[in-house]
């Protein structure tokens, strides 16, 4: 039997057994964190075109139609054209559905269909697995907002004046609403929890949260309310990285940002350590 | 040293899900390396809550979980455990050839190792023909030889095999249980849980029944017979879970 033949020719030219459990190292693990978020971008990849192209040609469309279109009927905002005004707003909110939508899914699918066992019962600390499980996300709102700044270039002349803050508030952003969207894919017993909070939490407060407007131009209390929306702050530190102007202190942008990326991100760390949601 | 220990050893273990159930409780079960283990009992007896527990898959509500000396959560116990769940748990995304490389990769092996590994386990189960296909586009067959290979790929000290036979016909089932003879006999450890009592009577050196969360016995197949007075396993099984005599 052929079959056979390869079995023992297996375990006759190579080792057999794993290796003894002494010989786990300080770096253990990181070859299984560097597959897990291998294998969370070649998910993306196998999907590029509903992952990546469709955001992108639907965040086109928008600088198409808001921007260009209509821009010409609209004054300055803030010293700038509109269809330059609203390109930093618009990757924003393409960036940090698509970081939501991918992690959520992933991690959504991968309980549902158990394949998350083949990553908890594998030699990976939680740090790595919750790390591995993000990378997906942030990947692919990165290469959404790569590509849509390559196409808004020549369309709308949009140029990046503060790339020391840019940097920060992109990483911030994703990291904020990538592991929002494993925390919301850890606790969903259903796909409709995931995509109530992406479509009744997520996107209303980008659209309100000065994508398409400065608050300067809204009266009270609206201008008053939108301070407490999250994601304004978070267009506001990608637009200043942008065109170099925002709504508010950009320090206090990018603080407003981090303080809400970093404890979602321990709660998502929390819940890999704990195994809660995860294990029963 | 950590050579002549156990390679799997329970103590006291209990189990207490979130809605209250008790699933296992104060459990002590030891299976010595090298050995084929049988453990047998009926549905919702505490068999996968106990091979989820050694697996790192339940959080467990106290007791202690040795893996060939090493705690069952630590990162050297689990590249020692190889484990194919009952129900086919295969990522939708990779194709046969990644499932077992990206599981290697899972489990520490390079990418040159994970994927001439790959090819060798394909090779053995008889999947060359579909490497390239998605999981979910697989046969029920497949599908089963792919969890066990996968299971494998790690060249794991011990192989955890929950029901690996159910719902496969008795051709796939006999080639099955002919890779899992030959591991064994190449010094892996095997723990087995099925419904076929002829297969773990003819397989396992040792079998231990479970009902309702306690071990209730555990010897050779003809010692469970003696000590039950039944001809066959399924005499015994009929008589240590209290079933009515047919």
């Amino acid at each position: 039997m052929a079959q056979l033949d390869s079995l023992r020719k297996q375990t006759a030219d190579e080792p057999a057994l794993a290796p003894a459990a002494g010989d786990v190292g300080p770096a253990d693990g990181l070859g299984g964190l560097a597959w897990l978020s291998r294998r969370e971008i070649l998910r993306v990849w196998k999907v590029w075109t509903q992952a990546v192209l469709a955001p992108v040609v639907s965040s086109m469309l928008f600088i198409l139609v808001f921007g260009v279109s209509l821009g010409g009927r609209i004054r300055e905002v803030a010293g700038f054209p509109y269809e330059v005004f609203v390109v930093p707003g618009l990757i924003v909110m393409a960036m940090v559905q698509a970081a939501y939508n991918n992690n959520a899914s992933t991690i959504y699918q991968a309980r549902s269909d158990r394949y998350v066992n083949d990553v908890l019962s594998a030699p990976m600390k939680p740090w790595q697995m919750n790390l591995g499980f993000n990378v997906g996300g942030i990947v692919r709102a990165i290469a959404i907002g790569a590509f849509l700044l390559l196409l808004a270039l020549p369309l709308t002349g949009v140029g990046v004046a503060q790339p020391l803050v840019l940097v920060p508030a992109v990483l911030f952003g994703v990291v904020l609403f990538g592991a929002l969207g494993t925390v919301v894919g850890i606790y969903a017993e259903q796909w409709d929890h995931t995509t109530f909070i992406s479509n009744i939490v997520i996107l209303p407060l980008a659209f309100v949260g000065g994508v398409f407007y400065s608050i300067d131009l809204l009266g009270s209390p609206w201008h008053e309310l939108s301070h407490f929306n999250p994601v304004f702050y978070l267009v506001n530190a990608v637009r200043y990285g942008f065109l170099g102007t925002s709504d508010v202190s950009v320090a206090l942008s990018l603080g407003v940002t981090a303080a809400l990326a970093i404890p979602t991100y321990l709660w998502a760390q929390y819940l890999f350590t704990s195994g809660r949601r995860l294990k029963a | 040293m950590l050579q002549s220990a156990p390679a799997l050893e329970i103590r006291e273990l209990t189990k207490r899900y979130d809605d209250g159930t008790l699933a296992l409780e104060d459990t002590d079960l030891t299976v010595p390396d090298g050995a084929f283990f049988g453990l047998l009992g009926p549905n919702g007896a505490g068999k996968t809550t106990l091979i989820n527990a050694v697996c790192n898959l339940i959080r467990v509500t106290s007791g202690e979980v040795l893996v060939f000396g090493e705690p069952a959560d630590t990162l050297a116990a689990r590249r020692s455990v190889g484990l194919a769940e009952q129900d086919i748990n295969l990522d939708r995304f990779l194709t046969v050839e990644e499932t077992l490389v990206y599981h290697g990769g899972y489990f520490g092996m390079a990418g040159d190792e994970a994927r001439a590994r790959a090819a060798d386990m394909i090779e053995t189960f008889d999947l060359r023909a579909k490497a390239d296909v998605r999981t979910p586009k697989l046969s029920g067959g497949m599908r089963r030889r792919l969890l066990l290979a996968r299971a494998l790929m790690h060249r794991p000290r011990l192989v955890i095999l929950d029901e690996p036979t159910a719902g496969v016909d008795f051709e796939l089932r006999q080639e099955l249980w002919t890779y899992i003879r030959r591991l064994h006999e190449e010094g892996t450890t095997i723990l087995l849980t099925t419904h076929y009592l002829e297969e773990a009577e003819t397989l396992c050196e040792e079998i231990a029944l479970i009902r309702d969360g306690e071990l209730i016995a555990r010897d050779t197949a003809e010692g469970l017979r003696e000590r039950y007075g039944g001809n066959t396993l399924a005499d015994v099984y009929v008589k240590a879970m209290g079933m009515p005599v047919p």
